[in-house]
């Protein structure tokens, strides 16, 4: 995982992207994921990675790890963000199974 | 002509407004303390514009076309982007920018080898929000943000980030207006969203670099605080280190003095800030 591994020219960078500048976008992650998932054109792989927060196989895929710990956020919710918070623990969970 | 009358850098992670009363209490004290002792530095060298140099984040560099630079050539700018205003935990806020520097900056650095974007349209994420919260919580003083890439490969080299931040100094002063202007890099120091040191911070490495800056040495500094070292340390973001480079080529690549630092696994950052003699 990393930066130097990122394909720019991935459907699920794009669909991250503009997801986080578009409230619209965002409900949509929320309410129809698997629309918006085909609307970006994301492949098979990238889908079932999304959609289950599956963090290792999307940096895989090419994914800016930036964006990794954003998927938590628009899964588990963004606010008071500590090492404790739903996000945070799913990033543990996905990434680090479960450690620390 | 504008004069520079601070230069600074410092790390700008939202931990520090949006979970700061998770951390440990001496780390709260010591980075309010920082922070505070860093804007009155800043507030005590009147600057009429700030101009600031940090890492983009990926939030308006579109990926199709990611400019090394972009400066924000707005007259007003408001923060925090929509989507990062409860991680942040900043209200809503505006600052005034300075279109006229903004354009001279653009036009001039072209002279000089620099093909910097210019946007009107630049959303405020940390990158901004966090160090005006700290240093000019009033938001009255004027902010040209210059945007740039740390991290979507291939990134500007410590080389040419300094030698950028040389020609924005060289700039700024041939602005022909009667202005006092601060340099500001924010990011930093070792930290690691979206990797595996996500909940670790590499104080060995931010001791070291820390003491690289102090040095006064600027061709060391570029030789030794490479891309690599910088990624070894926490992948997808010490490479905002990059920014603190411009602003020592901006300072005329003197010795920089630590203000604080405070390794904070609590906000997944090293925290701290430097400045440089003006």
């Amino acid at each position: 995982m990393s930066i130097l591994n990122t394909d720019k020219t991935l459907p699920a960078n794009k669909l991250i992207f503009e997801v986080r500048r578009d409230v619209r976008l965002r409900e949509r992650f929320s309410t129809d994921l698997e629309g918006l998932m085909s609307d970006y054109g994301l492949s098979e792989a990238e889908k079932d990675a999304l959609r289950n927060a599956d963090l290792e196989r999307l940096g895989e895929l090419g994914m800016h790890p930036y964006f990794l710990p954003q998927v938590t956020r628009l899964f588990r919710g963004a606010g008071y963000n500590h090492n404790e918070s739903a996000a945070a623990r799913l990033y543990a969970e996905k990434m680090l199974k479960g450690k620390p | 002509m504008a004069e520079i009358v601070s230069v600074l850098a410092l790390a700008h992670a939202p931990g520090a407004t949006g979970w700061l009363d998770r951390a440990p209490r001496h780390e709260q004290e010591a980075l309010l303390a920082g922070y505070a002792a860093m804007g009155e530095k800043l507030r005590a060298a009147r600057p009429d514009v700030i101009v600031g140099v940090a890492n983009d984040h990926l939030l308006n560099f579109p990926l199709e076309s990611i400019p090394d630079w972009c400066v924000g050539t707005a007259e007003r700018w408001r923060g925090p982007a929509e989507w990062f205003r409860d991680w942040v935990n900043i209200p809503p806020y505006e600052v005034a920018g300075e279109r006229e520097l903004a354009r001279h900056i653009v036009r001039e650095s072209a002279r000089r080898g620099f093909n910097l974007a210019f946007s009107d349209r630049l959303e405020f994420d940390d990158n901004w929000s966090v160090p005006l919260k700290f240093l000019t919580p009033d938001y009255g003083v004027p902010l040209v943000p210059i945007h740039m890439n740390c991290v979507v490969p291939p990134l500007p080299e410590p080389e040419r980030c300094y030698a950028f931040g040389r020609t924005l100094a060289e700039v700024v002063r041939a602005w022909p207006a009667r202005a006092r202007v601060a340099v500001m890099g924010t990011g930093g120091l070792s930290h690691d969203p979206g990797g595996p040191k996500y909940f670790a911070v590499d104080e060995k490495f931010d001791r070291w670099f820390l003491e690289l800056l102090a040095s006064g040495d600027p061709q060391k500094v570029v030789r030794e605080a490479t891309i690599e070292r910088m990624i070894a340390a926490g992948d997808g973001g010490t490479v905002e280190l990059l920014a603190w480079i411009v602003a020592l080529g901006a300072a005329g690549g003197g010795p920089a003095m630590a203000d604080f630092y405070v390794p904070s696994v609590a906000l997944r950052c090293g925290m701290g800030g430097v400045s440089w003699a003006p």
